[in-house]
């Protein structure tokens, strides 16, 4: 299993119909809208790199989405 | 489905409170008109639960389509099927139970004192206290002033809607309340939350197993628990037990069937939020077993209760306390990312451990991509996420730079 963060930057005005989208979207499993030099967090979890890349994909075609960047998660402490 | 993660917590809170109130209110049928012995009825609780939650449990294992089970369509989606425990649970199991099985026996003591679930109930809610104790321990959260101001508006309220609506306060109720059915509690919660929180197979672990087997090891414990009772006292709890579990089956097997999704609920809402935050919202239980327990005074199970002004204005201020103790307990948490980039030369395992020990830093992630780490913050206070997680992050040798992005809204996959 792959986690990964994917870091996004929207345009103004289209954050809620992206994130409308970006909800409909499998392997998504949290979206958290931020303040600061992004505009959207969003955590997915996927089988391989190859569908990392399909996620990725889609969340590009959502219109409104400037710019991606991808995280992929190698070791995690967590509560 | 993708719903903001904080409504899925009161919702699944808030079921677990309405079904609590009505478990509470068969219990008080049962140990007024079947079982009075709350030794036996506490014996017979786990050794009847056994069957129903092996029962429920095997029906909800029932494969459905696309290698689904019922139980992960309807209850949790985490869950696939029964299975054996992994040997990483089983510390967490085993203080799980001998908890479940101490605030068993403690409450339903209570019960056969009191007779009234309005009244046991909220003295029970005390133990967000104790919660909020035991996290600054184990959670590196030390209590802010709303926390601390939340909770004692709560353990207030707790204490005036627990008085009877009959006039009464009983010290030896309040002595079962303090020394054993809230110490229990929190033995019980704190670990059922460890146990929510681990990957099973890389997937998170579900509410359906965990519950299963807090009732196996309960029975274990309460069974120990009883057989000492007797041996030392010479009563003959652990016989009449079996017998009350045999000639009132039916009663059993209703009061532990509705129990079973009251707790995977409860359970569900702990691997969300902060157990003190979801026992806060529990709490509600207080204004659902009301209603219960006018039910149950208007069958005559309980005695009539007074309709004195007073006692139900104090009742109401109560509640309203508890109500005001949840919501600002619920608005204040301030979550943030912060994005971490490493000078070459520094060891990324060693930086992650120190961030790890930086108060309200509940995850810290080393990823590989534009930053080396990203660090998730829970605070109650952007104050406090300056003072207490920012500086201590600037301290430590070796961070190149960071970038603090604070979270607005936030939707989970459920």
């Amino acid at each position: 299993m792959i986690s990964a963060y994917i870091l996004i930057t929207i345009e103004p005005g289209t954050t809620n119909k992206a994130i409308l989208e970006m909800k409909k979207i499998e392997h998504v499993v949290k979206i958290s809208v931020v303040a600061g030099e992004y505009d959207v967090v969003a955590r997915v979890q996927v089988n391989d790199l190859e569908k990392l890349l399909d996620v990725t994909n889609k969340i590009q075609m959502i219109k409104g989405v400037k710019k991606t960047t991808t995280q992929v998660i190698e070791k995690e402490l967590t509560l | 489905m993708i719903i903001r993660r904080k409504y899925l917590l009161y919702v699944l809170a808030l079921t677990s409170a309405i079904i609590a109130a009505l478990v509470a209110s068969i219990d008080t049928v049962i140990s007024v008109r079947y079982i009075t012995n709350p030794w036996a009825f506490g014996f017979s609780t786990f050794f009847v639960g056994i069957f129903i939650t092996f029962l429920f449990a095997l029906i909800f294992s029932i494969p459905i389509r696309r290698g689904k089970s019922l139980g992960s369509k309807l209850i949790d989606p985490s869950f696939q099927r029964l299975r054996l425990l992994k040997k990483e649970e089983i510390k967490y199991h085993v203080l799980a139970g001998i908890g479940n099985s101490i605030l068993t026996i403690g409450y339903l003591s209570l019960l056969s004192l009191v007779k009234d679930p309005s009244v046991v109930l909220p003295f029970s809610q005390i133990a967000i206290l104790y919660l909020v104790i035991i996290e600054s321990i184990t959670e590196k959260n030390i209590p802010t002033l709303v926390e601390i101001q939340s909770t004692v508006i709560v353990t207030f309220g707790a204490i005036l809607g627990s008085i009877s609506l009959s006039g009464t306060i009983n010290l030896e109720s309040l002595a079962i309340v303090f020394l054993v059915i809230n110490p229990g509690w929190v033995l019980f919660s704190i670990n059922q939350r460890k146990l929510k929180l681990l990957k099973i197979h890389d997937k998170p672990n579900d509410s359906i197993n965990i519950r299963f087997w807090n009732v196996v090891f309960a029975c274990i414990f309460t069974t120990i628990i009883v057989f000492l009772y007797d041996y030392i006292l010479g009563t003959g709890n652990f016989i009449e037990g079996i017998a009350a579990s045999i000639d009132h089956f039916d009663w059993m097997a209703l009061t532990m069937g509705i129990t079973f999704f009251s707790y995977v609920f409860y359970i569900r809402a702990l691997g969300i939020g902060k157990a003190s935050v979801t026992q806060a919202v529990r709490s509600t239980i207080i204004i659902f077993s009301i209603p219960f327990t006018i039910l149950l005074a208007y069958f005559n199970i309980i005695p009539l209760f007074s309709t004195d002004l007073v006692l139900l204005l104090i009742k109401i201020i109560g509640s309203i306390l508890i109500l005001l103790g949840i919501v600002s307990f619920a608005l204040t948490l301030v979550k943030a990312y912060v994005f971490i980039s490493i000078k070459p030369g520094y060891d990324i395992e060693k930086t992650m451990n120190k961030l790890w020990d930086i108060r309200g830093v509940s995850r810290v992630t080393a990823t590989a991509g534009q930053y080396d780490l990203i660090v998730k913050i829970h605070t109650r206070t952007l104050v406090k996420g300056y003072e207490r997680t920012i500086r201590k992050i600037e301290e430590i040798d070796g961070i190149k730079d960071y970038k603090w992005e604070s979270v607005l809204k936030e939707w989970e996959k459920i």
